[in-house]
């Protein structure tokens, strides 16, 4: 005859996830099957076996606080940044717009501020095709 | 770490504070460094693993429903981070680094060397045992026998019903008995 214990009951009875009356009632069924005690003492050796196997990260295993840190606070740190930058050079290209500078000085420093700009916008691109592309972008160093 | 210190650190990493985060990272980082290196078999793998899982829980705390617990929920990421990281490296799990990193419990003074012979082979074993079993298998078998979870929170932990969790583990007790009885280990 079947066992009346389910194999979903009998797990909640070895991890102490039924209620005291379920409880109960695998205890009756247990004194009186021997293929439930078996296949209860397997689970519990297994559980067992489990336990032995708890661990701790080793002395030497440094923490991953550093990382995660720099992680967190690098984003902030670059708004800064880039908002600070932003702000002056839009200050800047209106007082030198706006200044009693001839045209052809602003038509040269002009030119040259777009070509670095330019120039910059290029590398950045570049750098993140290759950084697409690249096989080692995993590996940390 | 008590719920309302928990509670009183998020909402002021929520707040954009983030000096607070670290007393989280630092109470919850040895039991997902265990639940990693189970799940990815090698300390390498699992410290990757455990650090993008704190900088995404971190990016994603102003969504955090403060009426839930943490630990779940961060293990919950971290699970998904291992399985993410298991798929895109094409990692398998691999024990053979386990060792040089991980403490095992300290040796049973009663037991004497055979007590601590038989002991490490046995634990050698499991270890090849969860190597043999599926993913789904074992991070069940994790959540459960190494961190000691209740169901409830190993549903949420897996986005299962809470009702499946059982099912599940005895389906990953059975396999993990099946790959130790194919290395011809003695269970009773």
């Amino acid at each position: 005859m079947a066992s009346p214990i389910s194999s979903d009951d009998l797990m909640r009875y070895l991890d102490g996830e039924l209620s005291p009356e379920d409880r109960a009632r695998v205890d009756t069924e247990l004194g009186t099957s021997t293929e439930l005690q078996r296949e209860v003492a397997i689970f519990r050796a297994l559980k067992s076996d489990f336990h032995e196997l708890s661990f701790q990260p080793g002395r030497h295993t440094a923490s991953v606080w550093d990382q995660v840190n720099r992680h967190v606070n690098r984003p902030i740190g670059w708004f800064l940044v880039i908002a600070g930058l932003v702000i002056w050079m839009t200050y800047g290209t209106y007082v030198f717009a706006t200044s009693s500078v001839s045209s052809w000085e602003k038509l040269a420093t002009g030119a040259i501020a777009i070509g670095i700009l330019m120039l910059l916008a290029s590398v950045i691109w570049e750098r993140y095709q290759d950084w697409g592309t690249d096989p080692y972008r995993d590996i940390h160093r | 770490m008590q719920r309302q210190l928990e509670l009183e650190l998020i909402r002021k990493c929520k707040a954009g504070q983030s000096r607070f985060y670290e007393p989280l990272v630092r109470a919850y980082e040895p039991a997902g460094l265990r639940l990693a290196v189970a799940m990815l078999g090698n300390t390498e793998d699992a410290k990757d693993a455990l650090q993008m899982a704190f900088i995404k829980t971190y990016d994603t705390l102003p969504r955090f429903d403060l009426r839930r617990p943490f630990g779940p929920w961060f293990f919950q990421i971290l699970r998904n981070q291992c399985r993410d990281l298991l798929r895109s490296r094409k990692a398998k799990f691999n024990v053979e680094a386990l060792d040089e990193q991980i403490e095992q419990k300290p040796a049973d003074a009663e037991g004497g060397p055979e007590r601590t012979r038989q002991r490490s082979e046995a634990i050698e074993l499991l270890w090849k045992g969860l190597e043999g079993i599926g993913t789904e298998h074992r991070e069940i078998l994790v959540l459960k026998e190494l961190e000691g979870f209740r169901y409830s929170e190993i549903a949420q932990i897996l986005e299962i019903p809470e009702g499946t969790v059982a099912s599940r583990l005895y389906h990953a007790r059975s396999a993990l008995r099946e790959a130790l009885l194919q290395m011809d280990a003695e269970y009773p």
